[in-house]
């Protein structure tokens, strides 16, 4: 009988000890991004805010994790907080001067806000399936929308198929391909099918940026998509995350040597005044990375992105 | 004396037998129609988007409602004489209608996309066109398999509970199998192997009764043929 108490006993404090631990490993994560200020659950993700002196961080998805979607500096808007929004320059490096730009994912709104202050007379459309996503981002990240910037409440791959049912299909110059978190990824925006219908709404000479991981085999399997839809393809790799940019240019936008790259991001810079180094961003280019001989391209038919994204592989 | 035993603990077997396919069968309907739910969401997420709760919600409505009308219809086939040789016909349909889904999945829903229907009342009505047939047809089959199964009316509840737990489960099997592991491959060819299994499993019914009238007919002539040489 005693025995049996004992054992209760032991088995509830350990049920307390591993509750609480796991609390204080909540605690330790939110602490690297502060202070838990505005939660907000949306159709589609647990939207959290978090603040640590002046830096806000946005997080979709699990609250334990130390994944955040967006990052900014209040007392410097100008600030990259995160490489990917930086390295989501490079499209600029193919397409130096855009006049209409498509962004996929609005998540903060730092990628459109920083173009549009480098670009005044820029034209941004962005795409964002989250209704609650752009006032939070407008409340906390210090987006705004005018005239020139218009946000679009609808799945990405619905507002294209609409563009390129209009007439005349508008063109943009840059489109961002930004729709994802890292615990999940949509299917239907990845695959052959779509990119065709992106390819549909780009200008000649302008090019597609998207935002993706590299060390997983998803990643093959995505080049060899772009590959197969466009041709050409390059990526920028990132040095602090595991995000990795795929460029692919239109018809007639070029494909770019390291030294190109250099030497048109030292032109950027000089001209934009760029608070950042795009330099740092023209370096990370790997001009002619192939996929895995193995890949596959990604269909409306087989996609199995998630589980593909959980396949690591070591680069 | 010996020999007409052996024949009726011979005809209790084949009876065993067929109960437990009738059960299979249900089973295998009750998979397929959770494996088409599942893969429905994949085939309209290209058209309607991601819009997660619309497609879904769209995709089981039109499941709902499809596999209602099938068992309203299925009860009513289930009393006529020729329930079988109607059950085989049912399974071959609509596994030629998966069977060919897949090459009218996107005129289907390209079409409802220029009509200008959003998402959600296009979504429903491209899982209607789709998915509404084949549904309702799978919904026929429990309701049959009960009449089936039932030679006295004392058993009914028992078997109507029998065919409903075991499809059901079969249901759930389809449902994790199709989300984890069937997606990993192409989901037109997915659904085509499974219009194929089913249409052979129709056709298999069919046959099936096709034989057992032949035998009916063969012995009555038997019967008549005796009767008459003396």
């Amino acid at each position: 009988m005693k025995n049996r108490i004992l054992k209760v006993v032991l088995i509830l404090t350990s049920c307390v000890a591993v509750f609480l631990q796991s609390l204080f490993i909540g605690v330790a994560i939110a602490d690297s991004i502060g202070q838990l200020i505005y939660k907000k659950n949306s159709l589609y993700h647990r939207i959290s805010v978090y603040q640590y002196a002046t830096i806000v961080s946005l997080q979709f998805g699990r609250q334990q994790s130390v994944d955040v979607q967006s990052q900014i500096d209040m007392s410097n808007l100008r600030r990259h907080m995160l490489e990917y929004t930086r390295m989501s320059f490079c499209g600029l490096l193919y397409k130096p001067q855009p006049n209409r730009i498509l962004v996929l994912g609005l998540g903060g709104g730092v990628i459109p806000r920083e173009m549009q202050y480098y670009f005044p007379s820029l034209e941004t459309h962005v795409v964002e399936i989250d209704p609650e996503v752009p006032a939070i981002a407008k409340k906390f990240f210090s987006f705004r929308e005018n005239d020139k910037l218009k946000v679009h409440i609808a799945d990405g791959r619905m507002f294209i198929k609409k563009q390129l049912r209009s007439d005349p299909v508008p063109k943009y110059d840059l489109i961002i391909l930004d729709a994802f978190n890292s615990d999940y990824i949509p299917f239907h925006l990845m695959t052959k099918e779509f990119l065709t219908e992106v390819k549909g709404v780009l200008a000649e000479d302008g090019v597609v940026v998207a935002n993706v991981f590299y060390s997983n085999r998803l990643f093959d399997a995505e080049l060899k998509t772009f590959l197969a839809v466009f041709d050409r393809c390059q990526a920028f790799v990132g040095i602090d995350s595991g995000n990795a940019m795929l460029v692919a240019p239109g018809k007639t936008a070029p494909t770019l040597t390291v030294k190109e790259a250099l030497a048109q991001a030292k032109i950027l810079q000089q001209k934009h005044k760029l608070a950042f180094d795009m330099t740092t961003v023209a370096k990370q280019l790997k001009p002619d990375i192939l996929p895995d001989p193995n890949a596959k391209v990604l269909t409306d038919d087989r996609a199995p992105v998630n589980w593909l994204k959980e396949q690591e592989t070591n680069k | 004396m010996e020999q007409r035993s052996s024949k009726k603990t011979g005809g209790a077997n084949r009876r065993k037998l067929r109960d437990v396919a009738i059960v299979l069968i249900a089973c295998a309907c009750g998979w397929f129609v959770m494996e088409l739910e599942i893969l429905g969401v994949r085939v309209l997420a290209p058209y309607f988007g991601s819009a997660v709760y619309v497609v879904t919600g769209s995709v089981i409505g039109v499941f709902l409602l499809s596999l209602s009308a099938g068992y309203m219809l299925g009860g009513w086939l289930s009393r006529k004489t020729n329930n079988k040789q109607i059950l085989g016909i049912n399974l071959m349909v609509a596994g030629a209608w998966l069977c060919a889904m897949p090459f009218f999945i996107e005129p289907v829903c390209d079409r409802i996309f220029n009509i200008g229907l959003d998402e959600k009342w296009g979504s429903l009505l491209a899982a209607l066109i789709l998915f509404g047939t084949p549904t309702l047809l799978l919904g026929t089959v429990s309701p049959t398999a009960v009449r089936l199964l039932t030679t006295r009316a004392s058993d009914s509840g028992l078997n109507t509970g029998l065919v409903l737990a075991l499809s059901t489960l079969a249901s759930f099997a389809g449902c994790l199998v199709t989300a984890f592991y069937l997606v990993l491959f192409s989901m037109r060819l997915t659904i085509c192997v499974s219009g194929a299994v089913l249409a052979a499993l129709g056709a298999t019914i069919l046959l099936q009764a096709a034989v057992q009238a032949g035998r009916v007919l063969y012995q009555n002539d038997e019967v008549t043929r005796k009767e008459g040489s003396r």
